[in-house]
């Protein structure tokens, strides 16, 4: 008896190791595919630009890098800095409408009903939509990217927001009126903790189509923004300017997701860290 | 007689107003109030177009006759051709999203080599495609193709990706260790699981790759909806702006919500009603 355990012990150990070895192999594995990926990615763009041979069609890495130098050189960040104003803006308006409307349909059946098929068609009506509306309602001013961005995130605020208030405990508000708390506290501690949540998941979802709908707006009416540049270097047909912003618009949309957002969520809700692990 | 109609009375009129705070009763009014708020909005804003003028409106753009003295009627003649472009548009990017899917899903080499780059193409816009598609194939029919493909091709990878990856390994073993046939296993098992991701993946490829061909339309097309829409913006006759843009919106809700619901209904009658989710998804840019 004594001997078997003995022997399993070693066995054991050599196991684990041999299984770290082979995790640690993996990961390695695994960076090395991510990386050439990307190789095989610039490759293939690199190999499909020198077969067509134009850079109206198709331009090189290196010529959309030097195009990508040329305009963080220029005058990147302000055009970057006016859309994602907009945008943030947008949130704000989109949170200040969804909110109330959640809380009404999270409260009653009967507006739960009444603004369903509303808030959901308002869902799916396409961003060109609300690109348009908003120039024909502002013209080419600060306030149109605003508000289509606050219209195309709206739904999803509200439905959030209503998800969350009716997912409220009732118990614990039924505690805090055993303990004689007043409305303003009961809504305060009880009710806005348990439903901010669920406004940020909603701003969450919606991040990356308001940051769509926002540029797409800025294509229409606006005077800078990265939708502007995108459209006016379209309308030069200057290819390697298209796809230079377009790059950079994708990497910093990502590093706002990656970075901003998710620390942000992470700090909000410190309080809830119990919850997650 | 005299003390029994105040009873039928009050019974209608209880079950009236059951009827109108009810859920049907409440959609009933929410439309009618939207009516009405659209009738107000006109009586501030006299640009905006009312109800019945877009009504008017878009029965002569169906039936034909002039408008102001551009003959119309060719409703259908622009509907059919961006059906037309759409419909292969998303059978190419529904295939390729479906072939990449499983390749990341169901390989981590695989998944390592391409995940990235289809996040990357997931953060584009629509009318970066619509704009693309233009400069390299100029206004021909393969440019809205290209366009609607492009735009719905990664949101239909990241779903099935996600669904191969959520085929249990467990029933994948225990089928093998019961000898269930390699179609049987295909159909019970990948099948049924992937089914639901794959409906997902089909929604947003429909709802994105609507908004894709409506820009490319739009910004180059010479017929189709998006053109319509665009012509009367142009002509600065808003009644048939909206009237269009009420056409599009229409559309994207009945496929989206009926039809869609109806399949998915249909591959999930094996599961229990209240499983089959029906949320707003994600609408694309």
């Amino acid at each position: 008896m004594t001997e078997t355990l003995a022997q399993a012990a070693p066995d054991r150990e050599a196991l684990a190791l041999e299984l770290r070895r082979t995790a640690a192999g993996s990961r390695r594995r695994r960076y090395l595919a991510v990386v050439g990926g990307w190789l095989a990615f610039l490759l293939v763009w690199w190999g499909l630009a020198a077969l067509l041979g134009s850079e109206a069609r198709l331009p090189s890495p290196p010529r959309v890098l030097q195009e990508v130098r040329e305009i963080l050189a220029g005058d990147f960040w302000t055009q970057f800095w006016a859309s994602i104003v907009r945008v943030i803006a947008g949130f704000f308006a989109a949170v200040a409408i969804g909110t109330p409307l959640g809380f009404i349909m999270g409260r009653s059946r009967y507006w739960g009903n009444f603004l369903q098929a509303p808030v959901v068609v308002a869902g799916s009506i396409p961003g060109l939509t609300y690109a348009v509306m908003a120039f024909v309602v502002f013209g080419i001013s600060f306030w149109g990217p605003v508000m289509a961005v606050g219209l195309i995130s709206m739904p999803y605020v509200a439905i959030n927001v209503a998800e969350g208030v009716r997912g409220v405990d009732r118990g614990l508000i039924n505690m805090s009126i055993a303990y004689h708390r007043s409305e303003q506290q009961i809504f305060r501690n009880v009710v806005v903790p348990s439903v901010l949540p669920f406004i940020f998941a909603g701003v969450r979802l919606s991040f990356s189509l308001a940051w769509k709908v926002g540029t797409l707006t800025e294509v229409f009416g606006s005077s800078k923004g990265i939708g502007f540049q995108i459209r006016r270097n379209f309308q030069l047909f200057n290819m390697p300017a298209v796809i230079a912003w377009v790059l950079l618009f994708c990497l910093f949309m990502l590093l706002i997701e990656r970075l901003v957002l998710v620390r942000l969520e992470r700090r909000l809700f410190r309080w809830r860290q119990w919850e997650r692990d | 007689m005299s003390a029994v109609t105040p009873v039928i009375e009050q019974a209608s009129s209880g079950r009236v107003r059951r009827f109108l705070t009810g859920p049907v009763g409440a959609q009933i009014t929410a439309v009618i109030a939207f009516l009405l708020l659209w009738q107000l909005v006109t009586l501030i804003a006299p640009r905006v177009p009312t109800p019945a003028s877009v009504a008017h409106f878009l029965y002569i753009e169906i039936t034909g006759g002039p408008h102001g003295g551009i003959v119309t009627g060719q409703f259908w003649e622009h509907f059919a051709a961006t059906l037309r472009y759409f419909s292969i548009g998303l059978l190419i990017g529904f295939t390729a999203g479906v072939l990449v899917g499983v390749v990341i899903g169901s390989s981590r080499i695989g998944q390592a080599l391409l995940n990235d780059t289809v996040l990357v193409l997931l953060t584009l816009p629509a009318f970066v495609w619509a704009f693309l598609a233009t400069m390299w194939f100029g206004i021909s029919w393969q440019a809205p193709v290209v366009a609607v493909a492009f735009s719905s091709f990664p949101f239909v990878t990241i779903n099935v990706a996600q669904g191969v990856r959520s085929i249990t390994p467990e029933l994948k073993n225990m089928s093998s260790a019961f000898g269930v046939s390699r179609r049987k296993r295909f159909r019970h098992l990948t099948l049924a699981a992937v089914t639901g991701y794959l409906f997902a993946g089909l929604r947003f490829a429909i709802i994105i790759g609507w908004n894709g061909i409506l820009l490319w339309e739009w910004f180059s097309g010479q017929e189709g909806v998006g053109f319509r829409t665009r012509y009367w913006f142009d002509a600065n006759r808003y009644r048939g702006f909206v009237g269009w843009v009420i056409v599009f919106i229409v559309f994207i809700v009945i496929v989206d919500r009926v039809l869609l619901n109806r399949l998915q209904a249909r591959a999930f009658r094996w599961r229990d009603p209240g499983e089959v989710s029906d949320g707003i998804e994600q609408n694309g840019g």
